[in-house]
């Protein structure tokens, strides 16, 4: 075991922190999680912050440089995150998703064309993207979704509907999962496609979530015609394009700084709060779940340096980032929950009502955890995923 | 950056396995457990011809002068077979003397140590079951020039009833010293304890005015306590290994049974009530594995290892209690009886979860650590 790191890798983590320094101001942008209404406030200064990264290369870090990215290694992305993270700065690159996994999917899937069509607007963040997986229908067996695309000439015709599509309002394209051959076997039978949102008889519909917020939508296809060159991948290769996009997400998800932001939040709001007569950090309860919340994280850092250390070695990783979504589902949980807990009976004010705490930014936290623990997997779907693929156990059907 | 083992770690780690799968399989588990001493001296002879013994011992005091890596490789191992023998303890002792010894001493203690021919265990839990130094109320007192007289009662001393020497922690006026004391040292009684989980031994041992020549102290009178504390860390780590390796022994054995346990026309692992705790006992298992591996490079590499090493302890008694406890509950009503083997991992987790500090003191111990 060795967790130093080279001196090339020491000058890059100091060519980060000069970045940052004259770069990143820490008032104006915070990076504080899904927050969309006060991430648009921000818009200007995050296109600024984006530009400042995409001249430097520094989004799709790991990107090829003849798409505009910067070749970087595993371990150079690693220290450009945790500098970032550290200093609170944004996120490296606004079009969340199309650098999540539509970017990484068409990299391996797509043709020259798509790759010098969709790569560099999603690193310049002209370009947002949505996902076009969920169904009414279909949602952890995604693969019997029903959506149709029929082969009309150069054309293919979408009919049907998706559902929980966040973003929906504001993406310039969808990456699509559709039915292309009813016959096949159901996952042999998918190809996925990319859709812009401004096609005829395609309709958004948006959902307001129990936090109030509208982070996702219906999307409806009535003879929506994409040309087939918009096709990802072969016909019939959906399936794989996704499950390559999912384990993307499910290593996405894990990363750890937000989690470390929210527990010293914790740790000082516990100075602060009195629970019971006395500061809440002196509550023999509330300690123990601080210490557990520290531990999980610790225990999710170092299961991903495991991971990390696997893909340097040039070993597959799959499955096993399920481990890190299952501990982050119970810690984005866990976050409002205790910090609400830890106000008492102050717990219960939300947003401008008087006496709130620190403006209901926790309770807010607490109505928002289903994004990331439903989103990309619910925690039973993972549990399957380990049981099945880890463990060997049989498949359900 | 590198966080994982090396060709030869693994070729140890294999090495280990091995030997545990030919030497000790669970039939001789059960002779051991239900043995006297729980003790095969032809094994432990064996352990050391492959030089496990002193695997961070260095090498001019006989050892093979390695990192607690891979001192953590075998623990795993042996707890994967849950193989009896006081590795952990001799390890640990081994770790004491060598941080605290003068060269002379480690001459005398580390080679017999390496070589098997002396068992070594530290003493230092009392009543006082957590590293904690204010625990220890056992005396070193001057008893004319040269020689002290130590009084008191030590207990969990690991396999004390099969040491040769024991390291005795106790308090001088300074503060507390260690003294390398024969088992056969008059007015010490060795007594041993009845263990919920019989495949591991350990004593309680009564010191009645126990003569000691000042010599046998490791160190300066009353100055042990801070490289005491990194070796009692290291001995954690090493504890935590051996359960991760029970919990992904005791995940193994359900899993197998539940992949051949056939009710409602199924086998039960295809249901999601059996699958969904045994992917718990798995996140859980390589949790506490990633903790454990990382505190074990810590306590060779960093100068406070303390919340690491509590963080591992946290996580590995937990992983290990809930793999043995759904271990017997999955098997159903063979997992209730003593031929099934799932109630020997059930057994040593409850043993390790309370050993060294329960997972409530290791999380409160972290808190501790931060000013908080």
């Amino acid at each position: 075991m060795d967790f130093s790191f080279t001196e090339k890798e020491e000058a890059f983590r100091n060519e980060v922190r000069e970045f940052l320094a004259e770069h990143h101001d820490s008032e104006g942008v915070r990076a504080d999680g899904a927050d969309i209404e006060s991430a648009m406030d921000k818009l200007p200064k995050l296109l600024a912050w984006n530009q400042a990264l995409y001249e430097k290369g520094w989004v799709g870090f790991s990107w090829p440089r003849e798409f505009g990215g910067s070749g970087g290694g595993i371990v150079e992305q690693m220290i450009l995150k945790q500098e970032c993270g550290d200093a609170r700065a944004p996120i490296l690159g606004l079009s969340y998703m199309g650098l999540a996994w539509v970017g990484p999917g068409i990299i391996q899937y797509g043709t020259d064309a798509q790759k010098k069509r969709f790569i560099p607007p999603i690193l310049k963040a002209e370009e947002h993207w949505c996902t076009g997986y969920s169904e009414p229908g279909s949602g952890s067996d995604l693969a019997s979704l029903q959506c149709r695309a029929e082969r009309d000439g150069d054309d293919y015709v979408i009919n049907g509907q998706k559902i929980w599509t966040s973003l929906a309002m504001w993406a310039q394209w969808m990456i699509l999962l559709v039915r292309t051959d009813p016959t096949a076997s159901k996952h042999l039978g998918i190809s996925c496609l990319l859709v812009p949102m401004d096609s005829e008889g395609l309709e958004v519909r948006p959902i307001k979530a129990m936090n109030g917020e509208t982070p996702f939508a219906e999307v409806f296809f009535d003879n929506v015609r994409v040309p087939v060159e918009n096709r990802l991948g072969a016909e019939g290769q959906g399936w794989d394009v996704t499950k390559h996009a999912l384990a993307n997400e499910r290593s996405s998800i894990a990363e750890v700084t937000a989690l470390h932001h929210n527990l010293d939040d914790l740790k000082s709001m516990a100075g602060e709060c009195r629970l019971n007569g006395k500061p809440a950090i002196e509550d023999a309860g509330i300690r123990q779940r601080l210490a557990r919340m520290q531990s999980t994280i610790e225990a999710m850092r170092l299961n991903g340096l495991r991971f990390l250390t696997k893909q340097l070695r040039g070993e597959p990783i799959g499955a096993e980032t399920s481990v890190n979504k299952l501990l982050r589902t119970e810690m984005d949980v866990e976050t409002g929950r205790l910090a609400c807990d830890m106000q008492g009976g102050h717990g219960v004010l939300t947003g401008k009502s008087p006496g709130a705490v620190q403006g209901g930014r926790w309770q807010k936290n607490s109505l928002s955890w289903p994004t990331t623990v439903i989103g990309g997997g619910t925690p039973n779907i993972q549990r399957n995923v380990i049981a099945e693929r880890l463990l060997g156990l049989p498949h359900d059907s | 950056m590198d966080f994982g083992f090396s060709e030869e770690q693994e070729q140890l780690r294999r090495q280990v396995r091995r030997f545990a799968d030919e030497r000790c399989p669970m039939d001789r588990v059960r002779e051991l457990m239900d043995s006297d001493d729980a003790f095969d001296k032809q094994m432990w002879a064996s352990m050391a011809e492959l030089g496990w013994l002193g695997l961070a011992v260095p090498e001019q005091a006989g050892g093979l002068g390695l990192n607690w890596e891979d001192v953590v490789v075998v623990a795993e191992e042996l707890g994967r077979s849950l193989l009896p023998s006081p590795f952990l303890a001799v390890t640990t002792a081994a770790r004491a003397v060598d941080l605290l010894g003068s060269e002379a001493q480690k001459a005398e203690l580390l080679a017999p140590l390496a070589e098997g021919t002396s068992v070594v265990t530290l003493a230092f839990f009392e009543d006082s079951d957590v590293i904690d130094p204010d625990g220890v109320a056992t005396t070193a007192t001057a008893d004319g020039d040269g020689w002290l007289t130590l009084s008191g009662t030590k207990m969990f001393v690991p396999w004390g009833q099969s040491a040769d020497k024991l390291l005795l922690v106790a308090r001088e006026a300074d503060g507390l010293s260690v003294f390398a004391v024969d088992s056969a040292a008059e007015g010490l009684t060795v007594e041993p304890l009845q263990l919920i989980d019989t495949t591991c031994r350990a004593a309680r041992v009564s010191l009645d005015s126990v003569r000691v020549a000042a010599d046998s102290r490791l160190g300066a009178a009353g100055q042990a306590w801070p490289l005491l504390s990194r070796a009692l860390d290291a001995g954690l780590v090493a504890l935590c290994a051996e359960m991760v390796g029970a919990a992904d022994g005791s995940l193994q054995l359900t899993t197998e049974f539940a992949k051949v346990r056939q009710q409602f026309g199924s086998p039960i692992g295809r249901f999601q009530g059996v699958k969904h705790r045994l992917a718990e006992i798995y996140v859980a298992t390589e949790s506490a594995r990633s903790l454990t591996y990382y505190a074990s490079w810590a306590v060779d590499h960093l100068d406070d290892a303390a919340s690491s090493v509590a963080m591992a302890k946290e996580w590995a008694a937990e992983a290990l209690d809930r793999a043995g406890e759904e271990g017997v509950q999955l098997h159903g009503a063979i997992g209730y009886t003593w031929e099934c083997d799932a109630h020997l991992y059930y057994k040593r987790g409850r043993l390790c979860r309370n050993l060294m500090g329960s997972p409530d003191y290791q999380r409160e111990r972290l808190l501790a650590a931060q000013g908080l």
